[in-house]
């Protein structure tokens, strides 16, 4: 952040009730606040700034209302199942890893309408679902097929994705713009994203899904 | 700050030792009288790594039209100054075995060092009049710093590489590291280059290949590795687009008389070789 002294950022715009505890800091090259959110978390704006995270094998939808240009960024992944078929996941809606998918995309659509959004002008973007460690199962895949799965039976169209692959992704994303600056990250941070990955999805396990919760 | 750049490497002096073959090949090529015989000899005595030099010796990489299928040979085709870059090369991955962490795995740390090798050879034989197997080298040590941070400091590390994170990948590494822990990794790397008394160019290029202006003795080589570290990224992201990485120091195209033109060959080449090129180097580790 290398401003002169006379060139301080703006104050950051106001935040939806919920949100006032996100951070945000100023990005130069944008000329914008952004939004950071990490795995488990979503944010919805109504104002000109970005929202921004970064994606290993967990995926984010990016939604915004193209009329109001109300929209923000959710960051999940599906908690590995008991059984280790593929299609395990897919069986049934009481399967609890799918429950977890659906809270996050639910909480961010949800939002987007309750501040005046309306389904049939929702454009979506899809990242992440990347395939980061050496591990037998790929749980980036599972995680872009639940969210293709899921917007298909909402009827909400992918307008643009950038999924798969082995790299870590770094998303910002402007609701009011639709811009996305997706950023393949080197090697060197993957065991840092792996870890705050880790961390979310051991948290995953001991929380139940009860009610209105912003950490799913 | 606790701890200094200087103190970091004394604190690991015991765990990471240069190979042995390096030292012993060194010591001849120090010494006037020494005769390529005598160094032949050296080599020799050692199978395991007579084996793997034969091997890189003949390989793709190097291009040769006629077999080299003896030590002798191998030493007069390809010269005592590179076969003594070539042991280090060789060999130093296994040095950092006694140098474990966490915040890297040694397969992405040595992919992206050997990239930066790859690179730093070719920019060398297009730039010219420097030694391109000293630039593979310098290109293969330019990060070691990293390891003896990650070892040695690794909550500070990671506080760096969240700084990096939270920038949304625009604050470099270094800076962040100058940020958490007062020092970055080229600084460390420089020091234990001096420990390890490398030569000078490897010295240079190690710790100034992110400040190139300090760069004193070998300006030129150093631009040239502070270039192929960035290839070394592109090469890695398979992008083209510079803004997808860090930027080049504009003054490393003057130094060094190449151009942005060179970099999307260097980039292709490296992505070949490098499968290659882990077979040859890192087959120990």
């Amino acid at each position: 952040m290398a401003l002169s002294p006379s060139q301080k950022p703006p104050p950051p715009p106001p935040t939806l009730p919920g949100f006032e505890h996100v951070r945000r800091s100023w990005n130069e090259t944008y000329q914008s606040y952004a939004a950071r959110i990490l795995p488990g978390e979503y944010y919805v704006t109504r104002h000109d700034e970005g929202v921004y995270t970064t994606l290993g094998s967990c995926i984010s939808a990016c939604i915004r209302d193209t009329v109001l240009g109300i929209g923000g960024m959710n960051h999940f992944m599906l908690p590995a199942t008991e059984s280790s078929e593929a299609d395990a996941w897919k069986a049934s809606s009481q399967n609890s890893a799918t429950r977890y998918g659906n809270y996050a995309m639910e909480h961010l659509i949800n939002e987007i309408m309750r501040n005046g959004g309306k389904r049939e002008n929702l454009e979506v973007k899809v990242f992440g679902g990347g395939r980061i460690l050496q591990n037998m199962t790929d749980v980036g895949q599972r995680n872009i097929e639940f969210v293709r799965d899921y917007l298909k039976t909402e009827g909400l169209r992918v307008a643009s994705e950038d999924v798969g692959e082995i790299y870590p992704r770094m998303v910002v994303y402007f609701p009011t713009t639709g811009r996305v600056r997706v950023k393949r990250l080197r090697s060197l941070h993957n065991n840092t994203i792996v870890t705050q990955e880790t961390s979310y999805i051991n948290a995953l396990k001991t929380k139940p899904i009860t009610g209105d919760v912003e950490l799913f | 700050m606790a701890n200094s750049a200087s103190d970091l490497v004394k604190d690991i002096s015991g765990l990471v030792t240069l190979p042995d073959v390096y030292l012993r090949i060194n010591q001849l090529i120090e010494n006037p009288s020494s005769s390529t015989e005598d160094i032949a000899k050296v080599v020799s005595r050692d199978p395991s790594f007579t084996v793997r030099l034969l091997r890189v010796a003949n390989s793709a990489l190097y291009g040769r039209s006629s077999t080299i299928d003896t030590v002798p040979r191998a030493v007069t085709m390809i010269g005592t100054q590179q076969i003594r870059s070539l042991a280090l090369s060789m060999s130093v991955a296994n040095s950092f075995a006694g140098l474990p962490n966490e915040l890297v795995s040694m397969e992405n740390f040595w992919r992206h060092s050997l990239l930066c090798a790859l690179a730093s050879r070719h920019l060398a034989e297009e730039a010219r009049r420097c030694d391109p197997e000293a630039l593979f080298t310098a290109g293969l040590l330019h990060d070691i710093g990293e390891l003896v941070i990650f070892n040695r400091m690794p909550e500070q590390a990671k506080e760096a590489l969240l700084i990096v994170l939270d920038s949304q990948d625009e604050v470099p590494v270094y800076e962040a590291e100058r940020q958490a822990m007062g020092f970055d990794h080229s600084e460390v790397g420089g020091e234990l280059a001096r420990l390890w008394k490398l030569p000078p160019l490897l010295e240079d290029c190690i710790a100034h290949h992110h400040d190139i202006a300090n760069a004193k003795r070998f300006p030129r080589e150093t631009a040239l590795v502070h270039i192929a570290n960035i290839i070394a990224l592109m090469a890695e992201l398979d992008t083209l687009n510079p803004e997808d990485v860090s930027p080049i120091d504009p003054r490393a195209w003057e130094v060094t008389g190449l151009t942005e033109e060179s970099v999307e060959p260097a980039v292709r080449q490296a992505q070949e070789e490098i499968i290659e090129a882990e077979k040859l180097f890192l087959n120990e580790q």
